[in-house]
């Protein structure tokens, strides 16, 4: 085991630390740029009693200091007040929705790692053959399309013309009612599993195709551009030339000695992507109606629903960051050579 | 940046095809951007404020290429000007977070100590934020329009430029020549501007240069979500979202604005591609630190 106690510890406290200044930025952001904080904060069109009862609720009269106070304890007591669009603690609404969420960036990211790396190896192994530049261009396309369009079209061409796929929601309602399905999690590909719904299974996969195929371009791109990079310079380094001239197969010299080394870095770019693509899901939600918090975010934007809006920022932030510490963990795992 | 660093780069741009095409992409859209006005065909549906009853979703033509929207708008001509508002944001988001970033990532660098760390610890809390959320919150905040755009992609976006400066300098300060400057008794402040930072220029204008395919991506985005550009303002990913409620029925609205992104952010990012493997190792791990990989 590589990897001490004082790393974890370091790494947990520095969360801390991330958490704090993210909640900093954010209090900056709400309610010191704006001229008049409660304008944002009580919804479209403000009745005067609204606006006042707004002043109270951020403490508005009070120093800056103060307010900063109260906005760190209501964060920490779960207090991130009320949607003016669904009229629910926003709290409560992130949650419920956080589930469909993670559940269409892991299979985004499955789909971008099955395909991505052994395309970036493929591309790596054929350097500068016409195989490498087509891989080279989809995965730098990844990269260059909007995802927004990309879902637009693909849902225009798939599911409203061609009808092969679903264009909307994550499982048609009247499957879930004939069949009694009741969800534990609400991840509804992993609740139909354990519980025997192979019919819900199968709809709920059906329809989760097309938006994490968009999700997965991105990451998709850089996993494969991430893999060809790093095998082309593990592939020019003396190990594996020395296992090379010795006379190992190049098959075992590619599968046990460079494929291995590739991952750590594949692995740690990865987490960076994961914030590109939850912030993909906004948009891919709002296209798909797929109940998650992107589509929670992009309607509240949609809506000026300021609470809403800071609630899913603030969730999404803290949700990156503690990806990117797991990641970083897992990196230091892998590859020992990797420290704080 | 030193003519010979260009040289090794252009010869080996110019050997791939592929890189080759980005190059030839980004000075196509550089030239329509700057064209663009003098060029459109229909130069008021362009700038967006008619209203042609008689020629609504026309799919497209010889007279209009890309087709009409829903106010009878001549697509293509929306899409060649939505050039120059893109060029118009890129360059003005890269720029402000260059305003931004370089000072930073200077002063932690060169000067160092505990001013050197809050800075870079602040830097590191806006890295906190995944790419574009903190966009999202600022547009969300200031409200939508051209110059709030250009003002919330900058300020999610110069911590990268800070940290790649920081970087730089942190290698050059500790040069001889540096200390030979010290040595003889010239003002810090001379020694920051004249010998460090035109050293550590290069990495980061270059990467700078190659982000402007990301910038018009994620204005885009922001458009899409509400909190970007202002219509009728023709920007590429707001034309994309006009198209959205009547795609079903002129799909050519949405479709040619998003191909005009696609196909310019390609161009970018196949040069920075180019860029980075370019083999200069000094060049190549400076733009490896840099942002998204």
């Amino acid at each position: 085991m590589p990897i001490s106690r004082e790393y974890i510890i370091k790494r947990l406290i520095l969360l801390v630390v991330v958490v704090f200044g993210v909640l900093i930025i954010t209090f900056v952001i709400t309610r010191v740029i704006p001229a008049r904080p409660e304008l944002l904060w009580a919804g479209a069109h403000p009745t005067p009693e609204q606006l006042e009862k707004a002043r109270k609720e951020l403490h508005l009269d009070e120093p800056i200091y103060v307010q900063l106070y109260y906005y760190l304890a209501d964060f920490f007591r779960g207090n991130w007040g009320v949607s003016w669009r669904t009229r629910q603690p926003v709290l409560q609404d992130i949650l419920s929705a956080l589930p469909a969420t993670l559940e269409l960036v892991i299979v985004a990211f499955i789909i971008a790692i099955a395909l991505g790396v052994p395309l970036g190896a493929i591309a790596a192994l054929k350097r500068n053959t016409w195989i490498d530049h087509v891989i080279r261009i989809v995965s730098v396309l990844g990269a260059s399309v909007p995802v927004f369009w990309l879902a637009l079209i693909l849902q225009l061409v798939l599911s409203s013309w061609l009808g092969i796929l679903p264009g909307a929601k994550r499982v048609d309602e009247l499957v879930v009612y004939e069949t009694g399905f009741k969800p534990i999690t609400g991840f509804i590909l992993f609740d139909s599993l354990i519980e025997g719904n192979f019919e819900v299974f199968v709809n709920a996969l059906h329809h989760i195709i097309l938006p994490a195929i968009v999700l997965s371009f991105y990451p998709f791109g850089l996993s494969a551009r991430m893999t060809r990079a790093v095998m082309t310079e593990v592939l020019s380094e003396l190990y594996t030339r020395s296992a090379l001239a010795w006379g190992l197969p190049r098959r075992l010299v590619i599968y046990k000695y460079a494929l291995k080394n590739t991952l750590a870095p594949v692995i740690a770019s990865l987490g960076l992507s994961f914030g590109y693509t939850i912030i993909g899901a906004f948009m891919v939600e709002l296209i798909f109606v797929w109940p998650g918090i992107g589509l929670y975010a992009a309607m509240a934007l949609l809506s000026y629903d300021y609470p809403a809006i800071m609630g899913c920022v603030i969730v999404v932030a803290i949700i990156y960051t503690v990806i990117n510490m797991i990641v970083d963990v897992v990196h230091a795992i892998i590859d020992p050579r990797v420290k704080l | 940046m030193i003519p010979e660093d260009v040289k090794i780069i252009f010869r080996l741009i110019k050997s791939n095809p592929v890189s080759l095409a980005g190059l030839i992409i980004v000075a196509g859209f550089i030239i329509v951007g700057i064209i663009a006005p003098f060029i459109v065909p229909y130069p008021e549906d362009a700038w967006g404020e008619v209203y042609h009853m008689e020629r609504r979703f026309q799919p497209p033509s010889w007279e209009h290429p890309f087709g009409t929207d829903a106010m009878g708008r001549d697509v293509f001509s929306r899409v060649i000007l939505g050039a120059r508002f893109s060029l118009i944001i890129a360059v003005g988001v890269v720029g402000l977070a260059l305003i931004i970033g370089i000072p930073v990532g200077l002063v932690a660098g060169y000067v160092g100590g505990k001013l050197g760390t809050a800075l870079m610890r602040i830097t590191d809390m806006f890295l906190a934020f995944p790419p574009l959320l903190l966009a999202i919150a600022l547009a969300a905040t200031l409200g939508r329009g051209l110059v709030n755009t250009i003002i919330a992609l900058a300020i999610s976006w110069w911590p990268w430029y800070a940290r790649l400066v920081y970087v730089q300098v942190n290698s050059i300060k500790s040069l001889p020549y540096v200390d030979a400057a010290r040595i003889i008794g010239l003002h810090p402040l001379a020694i920051m501007f004249k010998h460090v930072l035109p050293n550590a220029l290069t990495p980061v204008t270059v990467q700078a240069a190659l982000d402007m395919g990301s910038a018009i991506l994620e204005a885009a985005g922001l458009s899409f979500l509400g909190v970007g550009v202002k219509p009728p303002t023709p920007e590429w990913g707001l034309l994309v979202t006009e198209g959205w409620t009547s795609i079903n029925i002129a799909w050519w609205i949405s479709l040619f604005p998003g191909l005009a992104i696609l196909i310019t952010v390609l161009g970018f990012n196949l040069l920075a591609d180019a860029v980075r493997e370019a083999g200069d190792p000094r060049l190549r791990r400076i733009l490896l630190v840099g942002r998204k990989i």
